[in-house]
């Protein structure tokens, strides 16, 4: 049996055509835009070593701000709508008398399984200054209030996160509801019947019952948030100006419009370092509530 | 008075239900209207006169049909070349017996942790060296390579709980390794390899990213980047724009109303497999 499962020739076979196809195209690629970073390189001709300039020369640049700030106000607008409007929906929705639950959770999810072209191009029809639904509405209620959502620096990249926000809404609730589903209901009963009300249950035992999925949840979130790029490309094109750049964008644009591959490849080294930490911190701090409550 | 707490709190799921379908109505409704009833007469209502004559505009006077065309053709290459790669692939780290099994399957993992934008760059070079600029492996191939680890580990989460007299009776039966497979592993897997067939066929179907930075001649364009390029010529022609989005969303919402609970388990499995 030893020898049967053990026969060479087949592992070979078997695991030939995956390994070789992920190490060139998947593998090799992360070890270059590391080795590239340190380079100056039209992605064409020679390649110079330049050390740690191109980092240098990031840290200076002025987009880098920007690319940053709009990271993290993206993964805001997630995390508070995702997370903190889905963990509401999904504990309402987890309680016994509610009706057509089925109607609501499908509904909820129809979003995230259209394109994310089509889903912008449709808020984009919404946030029309002139046609667009919103304005249609407050004109339709009599109100002069109008805004030109997308042109305004200072609103545009929250109503860009909160397309991204809304599209993926049904996936983080899919996510969340089965969190709260997964909290045993005999714990709830034995709050319920010292005294405690449905919320304190909730708040004192399903939520903390969750962190796991929350762990997973804030993870997609602020990782999506800082790594966004798809939404601000296809409706605003990184405007007004310069206001709604991100990393990604910002390691588009150099590569492909200015060709600076070498630069490029130290700002995707620099995402990857923010989306590690990011993680790691996220789990230092659920593991650090969680010896806490064993403390108290 | 819980009772009216209770009703309250469920007017809240409904109002989200509004917030999270009427967009989607309002899309499907201008798709049947013309300009005049869109931006006057009528922005927010159901339509009141059907004019099927935008979804036959766009099919016939534009590339709608070969940007569909395209996207059957990619999603479905893409879909197969995954579940056979990964297949064999997770077979031999759960099954079979070697020694370095377990470092390859952390070496697989890495994959799944690696967004797709920071190895874009020496992606487009590669693809580019290998005279694929332009033609549906500058496409097929990344889509199978990226689908990989997260397929392999679903199946290998699998495979791992299928009891070993399976083979052994294969190999009692003198049946060989590869028989066995074919024969008595993929028709247990079955219900994994659908549910990966579901999950990588609609996010091929969607993908926008790689499309839009390795596509650039209008004939390989798949549904995603043929949008923004019937965009970009007919912007005003809100109609036909709602038409076309609607023809591109249809097969992946009847997809997803067919297998509801398959699309959903799958999609919440997919964060256990990445924690």
């Amino acid at each position: 049996m030893k020898q049967y499962l053990g026969n060479k020739w087949a592992i070979f076979m078997f695991l030939t055509p995956a390994i070789v196809l992920y190490s060139v195209i998947v593998f090799y690629p992360i070890l270059q835009t590391f080795y590239r970073s340190f380079f100056e390189w039209d992605g064409l001709g020679k390649a110079t070593f330049i050390g740690v300039r191109n980092f240098i020369e990031l840290a200076q640049d002025y987009l880098l701000v920007t690319s940053l700030r709009n990271g993290f106000l993206f993964a805001i607008v997630l995390v508070v709508f995702q997370i903190g409007l889905g963990t509401i929906l999904a504990l309402i929705c987890s309680d016994a008398d509610v009706k057509g639950r089925k109607l609501l959770k499908t509904a909820y999810f129809i979003p995230v399984v259209l394109s994310v072209t089509v889903v912008c191009q449709l808020w984009l029809s919404i946030y029309d200054p002139v046609n667009g639904l919103i304005n249609k509405w407050f004109e339709a209620f009599g109100m002069a209030y109008r805004q030109d959502w997308l042109n305004s620096p200072s609103v545009s990249i929250i109503a860009i996160a909160f397309t991204n926000a809304w599209q993926y809404m049904g996936f983080q609730f899919a996510l969340l509801y089965a969190g709260v589903k997964s909290v045993p209901e005999h714990y709830l009963e034995a709050a319920r019947i010292d005294g405690a009300s449905k919320w304190r249950a909730h708040l004192h035992i399903t939520l903390p019952l969750m962190k796991e999925t929350f762990k997973f949840c804030y993870v997609i979130a602020i990782t999506a948030g800082i790594g966004a790029y798809v939404q601000m490309a296809i409706m605003t094109n990184g405007g007004p100006g310069t206001t709604n750049y991100t990393l990604t964008f910002m390691i588009i644009r150099s590569a492909f419009s200015s060709n600076q591959y070498g630069y490029a490849c130290a700002i995707s080294v620099m995402l990857i370092v923010i989306s590690l930490i990011v993680t790691l911190v996220i789990n230092k701090v659920f593991d650090r509530q969680e010896s806490g409550m064993e403390q108290s | 008075m819980n009772k009216v707490v209770g009703i309250v709190l469920q007017c809240f799921l409904w109002i989200y239900f509004v917030i999270s379908v009427y967009p989607l109505i309002w899309m499907v409704s201008y798709s049947l209207k013309n300009n005049d009833e869109i931006f006057v007469t009528n922005p927010f209502g159901l339509p009141t006169h059907f004019r099927i004559e935008n979804y036959v505009n766009a099919w016939n006077k534009f590339n709608v049909p070969s940007y569909i065309a395209n996207s059957t053709f990619v999603s479905s290459v893409t879909t197969l070349g995954v579940v056979l790669l990964a297949v064999m692939f997770s077979y031999a780290i759960a099954r079979l017996r070697w020694k370095f099994r377990e470092a390859v399957r952390m070496y697989m993992i890495i994959g799944m942790f690696i967004p797709m934008q920071v190895i874009i760059i020496p992606l487009a070079i590669i693809v580019k060296d290998f005279h694929l600029t332009n033609t549906y492996g500058a496409l097929l191939i990344p889509y199978v390579a990226f689908g990989l680890p997260f397929a392999s580990m679903v199946f290998y989460g699998f495979l791992r709980g299928i009891p070993q007299e399976m083979e052994e009776s294969a190999c009692m039966d003198g049946a060989s390794i590869y028989r066995a497979f074919f024969r008595i592993i993929v028709p247990i897997l079955s219900p994994a390899i659908s549910t990966i067939i579901i999950l990588q066929f609609m996010g091929t179907w969607n993908e926008f990213f790689l499309a839009s930075i390795l596509i650039t001649k209008e004939n390989l364009m798949t549904l995603p980047i043929g949008l923004i390029y019937f965009q970009g010529q007919h912007a005003t022609d809100w109609g036909g724009m709602g038409a076309v989005m609607t023809i591109a969303s249809l097969p992946m919402v009847l997809l997803y109303l067919i297998f509801t609970d398959r699309v959903e388990r799958a999609l919440t499995v997919s964060s256990a497999v990445k924690t």
